[in-house]
């Protein structure tokens, strides 16, 4: 027997694929309640307590059919057909039998090995009904391994059925037409299955989505409960833990240490200089943001796992469709506001291409928790007495979706025939366990981040602000990065703002957007970002520019992880530049705005650049003019 | 009668799916096609919640009368028999 084996799981889309995949490899892969939560194949080594054989699993995304409908069926067919493993364990999910059986009997006429695991059986026996695997086995001409993937059970018989299949020689079959395949499966189905419910009566989910789909009651429900996840997870317990790490710790215990070990021990200024700025300064000022992403992840996952996402799809459904979208363009924008990539990666289920674009386009908007710094350092140090920061991003996210939509829509023209369908997966109790992985690995995710990306540019700007042509200097205005930074200050005349120390922070932005907090905090000398917030920041800003120069760093193209994500999902480079393009105009345009307007309004004079400002204004508006003109369709 | 002018509850046999073979090719896989049973669950704000199979769906309008169902009277209990 061969020692290297490759299993692949398919299956129907939420049939559990990948809650078994994290079983058997150990991974930690994203799971969520509803139809294509996995849209790329992950690849990993089973664990060695269910073989001893090196075994590799190959999750794929799930698919009803070998005739593909969405991109990420289109992939798992490839990879089906492909044939690049040696053994099929299809996951059949025994909530939803005879769809499930469909797939499989497709995939036992492709000419490889196939073992089936009954996954949630456990749904079947609370319906009380039955099925008769052995016949149903014999039928087929598989062997069939009941399974509870959440639980682990049935897995070792599962793999040890999958090792023993992979030896057998198998011959491809002709195939079935489809309508010949359904009525075998019906008569399958009713020759080994005892039905104790008919599936067509109302059910407990049914009546909670008379709720959560209900026009006025959903539509209030849904606010409230994003407003809780984010006011919990930023506000609440995550923003008290996040305010003590960062005023007690790196505010005054951290700088504490270093001003003893410069003082009394010997240590040299310019390490003590390095160690506040870059190390307590850069890093610090972001590390204090740990507690309010791993509860924000810990949230969003456990509504990713009830069952309520597709809820929401359906609920906001004729809504997005009057902006150019899909209902299913929530889900990317609700998984984007913890990350911008999982976001992107999620706009795959969405059928129609140019929804699927628009959504990938616009998904960036949304404020992910990268972001949270950049407005809690915005907020503290010009806005201290007002709560209205934080949520009017989120606002203003939702204002720039709705008008980038409405844009979009004109210049695509031809998204209006789609339809929209999407399964309801039964509420579930959300796993904690899932949700307490999937924060961990998210605080690990962001301490890795911290120590490598961020630490690396902290250390870099400060490198390049210490020293000049002639050495190391103490003023940072003859330095490498003014030198460098200084050739775009042009770019921040129409924002009203100007400091080569700006455009370092907006340009260490794109690479991880925590990197604005860092920079400035390394190149205003301020120690760590509650320094920040007194004083040094207001030599730069006014409230108004500064609440434009975080309106600049958030709707820019957000980072470099989520731009590669966005070149994933839309493959063609014209499009990629059409889409940067896009996002660097709405933030520089938002910003522009709120800079020259707010001025006008506030301080009732306009700024001195008011009439550059104009002119790339009206640059836009004919830009905007001749891309949305009337034109005859499929012209 | 089309999907889209049924009353909560009616429960009637799929006799025809109406629209490019794209939307039927996908319909089919879900397990939504001519000869199937099928159940409205309820109206929400325009969306059509239905049962299939084992399967809730939500679907929209427009495609909600591209489905056509039989006749009240028609209803046929067993899951396999197909008229043809």
């Amino acid at each position: 027997m061969n020692n290297n084996l490759r299993i692949a799981l398919t299956g129907n889309p939420n049939s559990g694929k990948t809650t078994l995949f994290n079983k058997l490899t150990g991974s930690s892969e994203q799971v969520g309640n509803w139809a294509g939560v996995t849209v790329a194949p992950v690849i990993a080594r089973m664990k060695k307590r269910y073989t001893d054989l090196n075994i590799d699993v190959l999750d794929l995304p799930g698919t009803y059919s070998i005739s593909p409908y969405t991109p990420e069926e289109a992939f798992a067919r490839k990879a089906i057909i492909d044939q690049t493993y040696d053994v099929i364990i299809n996951v059949a999910d025994g909530a939803n039998l005879s769809r499930s059986l469909f797939f499989a009997s497709q995939l036992l006429e492709i000419g490889k090995p196939v073992v089936i695991g009954l996954n949630k059986a456990d749904v079947l026996a609370q319906r009380g009904d039955e099925v008769d695997l052995d016949l149903l086995s014999r039928r087929l001409g598989v062997t069939i391994i009941p399974i509870q993937a959440s639980k682990g059970l049935g897995l070792n018989d599962l793999v040890q059925a999958a090792i023993a299949a992979s030896a057998q020689v198998t011959e491809a079959k002709e195939a079935l037409s489809d309508e010949d395949r359904r009525s075998m499966i019906d008569q399958l189905i009713d020759q080994v299955m005892i039905r104790q419910h008919d599936p067509l009566t109302q059910t407990f989910s049914d009546r909670l989505d008379r709720i959560f789909i209900h026009p006025i009651i959903g539509l209030i429900s849904f606010f409230f409960i994003m407003w809780g996840v984010y006011a919990f997870a930023i506000e609440g317990l995550g923003g008290w833990l996040s305010d003590w790490i960062n005023e007690t710790l790196f505010g005054e215990m951290a700088p504490a240490v270093v001003d003893r070990l410069v003082e009394n021990y010997g240590l040299s200024p310019i390490l003590g200089n390095f160690l506040d700025q870059a190390l307590i300064g850069g890093v610090g000022a972001v590390l204090g943001f740990i507690p309010i992403i791993m509860l924000l992840f810990f949230l969003l996952s456990l509504l990713e796992d009830s069952g309520y996402m597709s809820r929401v799809a359906v609920l906001l459904d004729k809504y997005f469709k009057r902006i150019g979208l899909s209902g299913k363009s929530i889900i990317p924008m609700i998984v984007g506001s913890g990350c911008a990539v999982p976001g992107v990666m999620a706009t795959r289920t969405i059928e129609n291409v140019d929804q699927r674009r628009m959504t990938a386009m616009l998904t960036p908007f949304v404020p992910c928790s990268a972001k949270l710094p950049v407005i809690a350092l915005v907020s503290v140090a010009f806005f201290p007495q007002s709560s209205w920061v934080g949520p009017s991003t989120y606002v203003l996210a939702i204002v720039t979706i709705i008008l980038g939509g409405l844009f979009l829509k004109k210049v695509f023209r031809n998204v209006d025939e789609s339809h929209f369908i999407i399964e309801l997966p039964e509420y579930r109790f959300p796993s904690l366990l899932q949700a307490l992985e999937r924060m961990w690995d998210q605080a690990k995710a962001f301490a890795y981040k911290a120590g490598t990306i961020i630490f690396v540019m902290s250390v870099l700007i400060w490198i390049l602000q210490a020293f000049n042509f002639s050495g190391y200097t103490q003023d940072a205005t003859s330095s490498f990065l003014a030198f460098i930074s200084g050739r775009l200050n042009w770019l921040l005349i129409p924002l009203g703002m100007a400091g080569w120390q700006l455009i370092t922070a907006v340009l260490t932005g794109f690479v991880a957007k925590e990197n604005v907090v860092s920079t400035l905090a390394v190149l205003l000398a301020a120690g760590n970002s509650e320094a920040l917030s007194t004083g040094v920041l207001s030599n730069y800003f006014n409230p108004i520019t500064a609440y434009s120069f975080l309106l600049l760093n958030l709707f820019t193209p957000p980072c470099v992880a989520a731009i590669a994500a966005l070149k994933n999902e839309l493959k063609e480079p014209k499009w990629i530049w059409r889409t940067l393009l896009f996002q660097v105009s709405v933030g520089y345009l938002l910003a522009m705005t709120v800079s020259q307007i707010g001025s006008l309004i506030v301080y009732g004079e306009p700024l001195p650049s008011w009439w550059i400002a104009a002119i790339v204004g009206i640059i836009y508006v004919v830009i905007i003019l001749y891309l949305t003109r009337r034109r005859p369709k499929n012209a | 009668m089309f999907l889209s002018t049924c009353h909560n509850g009616y429960i009637g046999t799929i006799t025809k799916i109406h629209g490019d073979d794209k939307v039927k090719r996908f319909l089919f896989s879900l397990g939504c096609a001519e000869g199937d049973e099928v159940a409205l669950i309820s109206v929400l704000g325009g969306n059509y919640i239905v049962g299939i199979k084992d399967s809730r769906f939500a679907l929209d309008k427009s495609l909600a009368g591209k489905i056509e169902l039989s006749q009240p009277g028609f209803r046929r209990r067993h899951r396999g028999m197909r008229g043809r």
